[in-house]
């Protein structure tokens, strides 16, 4: 049993790359299972000894390939408190936030192989949780659209600033009506411990789906 | 005073989006009708 602190080399981007690759996972899944996104463009692919559906579609894959490229500084310097998949309709205005809360300790204790076959298994369950979760919630409006929110100090955003500049995909502030929503019922989907990172995972929906504004 | 603080300035939690937007619904059903033609031709 090795302790490593923060600090240690690649323990920060231990972390950024498994998140970053689950959190590509899920957000193909929640496009694909909140019908985003037409069916025709998700292929079946096993993630997590699971199946999961992820899009073939180039355009969608960069931009979800992007925004995660960004988020990674800021995991790896435990500086995301939260992201957010936000489903929107028409007039953009939130419908469902998928938020996943992460925190990450100080130190860890790690016995590498099997402390990260225990997190695989974590993972594997919220993959699990959100191909059901479309049981739980309303259909959404026809012609909704996305974005991913990121929940961070003002400061760390420098983490992102030469990303964005090489990758030629810039951040802003995001304003109320993307980051509120009204009446919204929290549905909590999956929450987990390991050594490395705890999460939690819950869904904001908006009580009237088809309301006029 | 507190609001000019330059140390809670900086711990202000802020939620930030990419500036662009992915593609939309239209835009992929738009290529999937396209990539289903050309396939149907190969």
């Amino acid at each position: 049993m090795t302790t490593l602190t923060r600090q240690d080399i690649n323990f920060g981007q231990v972390v950024a790359d498994i998140l970053c690759e689950f959190l590509e996972v899920a957000i193909h899944l929640i496009l694909y299972v909140r019908e985003v996104y037409p069916s025709g463009i998700f292929q079946k692919r096993k993630k997590y000894n699971v199946p999961v559906q992820m899009s073939c579609h180039p355009e969608l894959n960069q931009y979800i390939q992007d925004t995660l490229h960004c988020v990674k500084p800021l995991i790896e310097k435990n500086d995301a408190e939260k992201v957010v998949v936000v489903i929107m309709d028409k007039e953009h205005h939130p419908v469902e936030r998928f938020v996943f809360e992460i925190s990450q300790p100080p130190l860890l204790s790690i016995s590498s192989d099997i402390l990260l076959s225990h997190v695989e298994q974590l993972l594997r369950a919220f993959i699990l949780k959100i191909s059901v979760c479309d049981a739980i919630l309303n259909n959404n409006p026809p012609g909704c659209s996305f974005t991913v929110l990121v929940h961070t100090r003002d400061v760390a955003t420098r983490n992102m600033e030469k990303v964005q500049v090489i990758k030629d995909f810039p951040w802003i502030v995001a304003d109320e009506q993307e980051v509120n929503m009204q009446e919204p019922k929290l549905i909590p989907l999956k929450t987990m411990t390991s050594d490395i990172v705890k999460m939690q995972l819950y869904v904001e929906e908006r009580a009237q789906k088809t309301q006029v504004y | 005073p507190l609001g000019c603080d330059p140390s809670s300035a900086s711990d202000k939690k802020v939620f930030f989006l990419p500036c662009k937007n992915p593609p939309s619904h239209q835009q992929v059903q738009l290529w999937l009708e396209a990539r289903k033609q050309y396939e149907s031709l190969r």
